[in-house]
């Protein structure tokens, strides 16, 4: 059977972190902390501060976290890890801000010297706010020299061999656009994108604001100085309703790509 | 349509800075898993709940998720939760800021509950829903934490109440809400002025017996829903107590009120066994009883509903000691006034120092010993409390005493000390809310309250989700007492105890009683003769048989037309 979801992203989480794995089953992995990991995920910052200020060499926990807990060795003691525990948000938070930039190069193995050409990489969390709400995920690649957009360019991307270091034989192009306008340039792409939506659940979302808000005048309409409670109401049913869409990037980054695959 | 977009513009500059400074570059795979944790995690739909896929140890029922449900996308977040008591409002409300904060739509987030209840709903959210809410303790918690749970009255005072009026609310719940029905008191106006996107209000009484509170909490949560206290009364009311429109009314409540009654939830539920405890008072007590009622009787009209003496033929029947205690104020008020003790009151002091024995307690232990288990005894009066407490303590029971004035911290340790220690837990009328009891299955009512809602209240501690055994409820009552006509004509002639508290509620309804409890005060106390008594203790009972049958005639028409249809 295969590894859960949970699973295959804290594999790659402590390995990113470089942590040693002491144990690891398909509902369970036991890891030795890096000092910076516990730092950042043993709350215990007293520990620490005393081993810096003694001069003794800080000594970090190992964790066992069990994914599953079928598959995890009987009797084994641990945390126990799904969607909603506060150590996963933990360590997902922690992953996001490990890994919100990113440089990657194409790897190839000719050893004719090719240029790589640099793309910006955006990936980001679209939602649409009222009282309900929606997440939309875009991945964009932009080429930095033409202008090219490519949508859903993750998946383009897992395809390829891509590592951090620049292979031999090869060369970058400098950016004609720069990433930060790159980035603008995006976002209008995706406003214009959002725009031509017809945004039904807005239009719902207003009627329910305007219901809402005609009852409350109702409410108040034998008063003629309106009381505070009405502006505090009234102020509330905007928060509720009010139709807004967020856009939030996740990660990204530069990637050097080979031009043909652009 | 055009909507606002907001950008955020944060990771633009940081990309700067790493371009600069030539790093730091994060891990590919790394890079890729968070991708798909976030994509994971997304919410991907306006509707549905996502909040069951995040909490694997919690087995919600059917109408807790649908009342979930309900709540976000058919009120808007705005809803009264008014399940019947033991059918697991807590969790719905749970689930509801669940999915709330998963979906990302709500940050902060204000829980007001009777004192008691503070740590119980922080337990329950930290360990059943993963919710880090905290009990609020120190000023600067409002502030620094996004999930506070506090008591009302702490929160409504200075400087609390100031620091929650800054304070921007996505969500505020407020469990028993039903204390907020008048909105004269402060508590009310306090909610009136929070600021609040969504709002949850848990209440077990059901609220459509009494217009005004009704028109009062609905408009706490949804001012205009049920039009303004004009429209309202011109549409609704017929009188003080009776409501026109009816059917429109429940249209209307509807939309903002959940309420799941236990026949609904299709959950099997563990047996209710019911035994009515009949004693014998001693020649003593007896003499006593009859003393007591002579000279209430003898007093003048005003002076027998100003110290409402029946509560002495109450009390009686619990225990001499709570007589004394309302004797003993009633004294001091006559003589703080100015006016001479009336006339029998030494020689009913003299007949009270009389007894030496309690038959009610005698019988109540006697059954604790042969029932070998975890007992809850329920009294009415705080006098009666303590004796019992003594009492047994003298035959070598261990008792905890359980009560609504009690602070939160030792609430907590009493009932620690019920559950791994003491053999009985003594509690009056007040320590009924909210406490969860399941670990024990046997109840006693020592004295009857008059309000069958309350007695409903006492059960539920008890028999509620989660319970595995049979529930037992003893009945005491004393032979020929003011209480053993109560108990039959409430208790017995509808067999009330067997019911739901739901079927409870219809039935009370159709009666258009609004308080049972005020209605039997007042047959008691203005009837002149005890020809007068029985022909209206006559006319009620015929009238509650009658809201039986009428219940019984709709539930079967209901049958027959579910199963003609399938």
């Amino acid at each position: 059977m295969l590894k859960n979801e949970i699973h295959l992203f804290l594999e790659d989480y402590f390995k990113a972190a470089e942590c040693t794995f002491l144990e690891e089953t398909e509902g369970s992995l036991t890891v030795k902390l890096t000092p910076e990991l516990d730092k950042e995920l043993m709350n215990r910052p007293f520990y620490w501060h005393y081993a810096e200020k003694t001069g003794m060499k800080g000594e970090p926990l190992s964790l066992t976290l069990i994914t599953d807990q079928d598959k995890a060795p009987e009797g084994l003691k641990g945390e126990n890890v799904h969607f909603g525990a506060p150590r996963l948000q933990q360590i997902f938070q922690s992953a996001k801000r490990h890994a919100s930039f990113i440089r990657l190069y194409e790897q190839k193995g000719f050893g004719r010297q090719q240029p790589l050409h640099p793309w910006l990489l955006v990936n980001m969390k679209v939602s649409y706010e009222a009282d309900r709400k929606k997440d939309i995920f875009y991945s964009y690649g932009l080429n930095l020299i033409n202008g090219s957009i490519q949508e859903d360019f993750m998946s383009a991307l897992s395809r390829k061999s891509l590592l951090s270091k620049i292979p031999d034989f090869s060369f970058t192009i400098t950016p004609l656009i720069k990433p930060q306008s790159g980035v603008k340039r995006l976002q209008r792409f995706l406003t214009a994108q959002i725009e031509k939506e017809n945004h039904d659940w807005a239009v719902k979302a207003n009627k329910r604001w305007a219901e809402d808000l005609n009852l409350l005048d109702c409410f108040y309409e034998e008063e003629e100085e309106k009381p505070e409670a009405y502006f505090i109401e009234k102020a509330a049913l905007e928060k509720q309703y009010s139709p807004k869409i967020y856009a939030d990037i996740i990660n990204g980054g530069l990637i050097y790509l080979q031009p043909q695959s652009g | 349509m055009n909507v606002d977009m907001c950008f955020n513009h944060a990771w633009e500059e940081e990309l700067e800075k790493r371009i600069e400074q030539d790093g730091p570059w994060g891990s590919w795979p790394l890079f890729q898993s968070t991708v798909k944790m976030e994509t994971r995690m997304m919410v991907s739909n306006f509707e549905g709940l996502l909040a069951p896929a995040f909490l694997p140890g919690l087995t919600a029922l059917p109408h807790q998720l649908e009342a979930a449900r309900r709540v976000i996308e058919e009120m808007n977040g705005k809803a009264i939760l008014a399940d019947e008591v033991g059918l697991g409002k807590t969790i719905e409300a749970g689930l509801v800021l669940k999915e709330y904060l998963v979906r990302g739509l709500v940050k902060k987030v204000l829980i007001l509950t009777p004192a008691s209840l503070v740590s119980q709903w922080a337990s329950e959210l930290n360990n059943k829903f993963y919710i880090p809410a905290v009990a609020q303790k120190k000023l600067y918690a409002w502030d620094q934490y996004d999930i506070v749970i506090s008591s009302i009255d702490m929160a409504k005072r200075s400087p609390h109440k100031e620091k929650i009026y800054e304070q921007n609310y996505d969500l505020v719940i407020i469990d028993e809400a039903h204390k907020l029905k008048n909105h004269k008191t402060k508590n009310y106006q306090f909610i009136r002025h929070l600021k609040k996107k969504f709002c949850l209000l848990l209440t077990a009484t059901p609220i459509q017996n009494r217009l005004d509170e009704m028109f009062h909490l609905v408009s706490l949560l949804k001012p205009g829903h049920l039009g303004n206290e004009s429209q309202f009364s011109e549409q609704f009311k017929k009188g003080d107590r009776q409501v026109q429109n009816h059917h429109h009314l429940m249209k209307l409540m509807n939309k903002v009120m959940i309420r799941n009654r236990r026949q609904d939830t299709g959950v099997e539920w563990a047996a209710r066994k019911v035994d009515s405890i009949k004693v014998a008072f001693t020649d003593k007590e007896r003499t006593f009883y009859d003393a007591l009622q002579l000279f209430v009787r003898s007093q003048p009209e005003d002076v027998r509903s100003s110290f409402s003496l029946l509560t002495l033929q109450r009390e009686a029947c619990s225990s001499k000691e709570a007589v004394f205690f309302t004797l003993k104020n009633m004294a001091k008020k006559w003589l703080d006034d100015g006016m001479e003790l009336p006339e029998h009151f030494q020689q009913i002091l003299s007949h009270m120092e009389q007894i030496t024995h309690n038959s009610k307690a005698q019988k109540a232990l006697e059954l604790i010993q042969s029932i070998n288990d975890k007992v809850i005894i329920f009294t009415e009066y705080r006098a009666t409390q303590m004796y019992l407490q003594w009492f047994f303590k003298q035959n070598g029971i261990s008792s905890v005493p359980f009560r609504g004035g009690f602070k939160r911290g030792k609430k907590d340790w009493m009932k620690q000390l019920f559950q791994h220690q003491a053999q009985v837990l003594i509690a009056t009328e007040a320590g009924g809310e909210g406490l969860n009891l399941q670990f024990c299955h046997h109840l006693i009512n020592f004295d009857l309250p008059w309000n069958p809602m309350r007695l409903e209240q006492r059960i539920g501690r008890i028999h509620r989700f989660g319970q595995s055994e049979d529930v037992h409820i003893y009945n005491f009552s004393i032979e020929e007492t003011i209480e053993d006509r109560i108990l039959q004509l409430l208790y017995e002639k509808i067999h009330l105890f067997e019911k739901a508290v739901g079927q409870l509620d219809d039935i009370l309804e159709k009666m258009e009683i609004p308080n049972m409890e005020e209605h039997l005060t007042d047959i008691f106390q203005h009837s002149k003769t005890e020809g007068e008594l029985q022909v209206k203790m006559r006319n009620l009972e015929a009238a509650l048989e009658l809201a039986k049958e009428w219940k019984e005639g709709e539930e079967s028409f209901a049958e027959k037309r579910n199963s003609s249809i399938s």
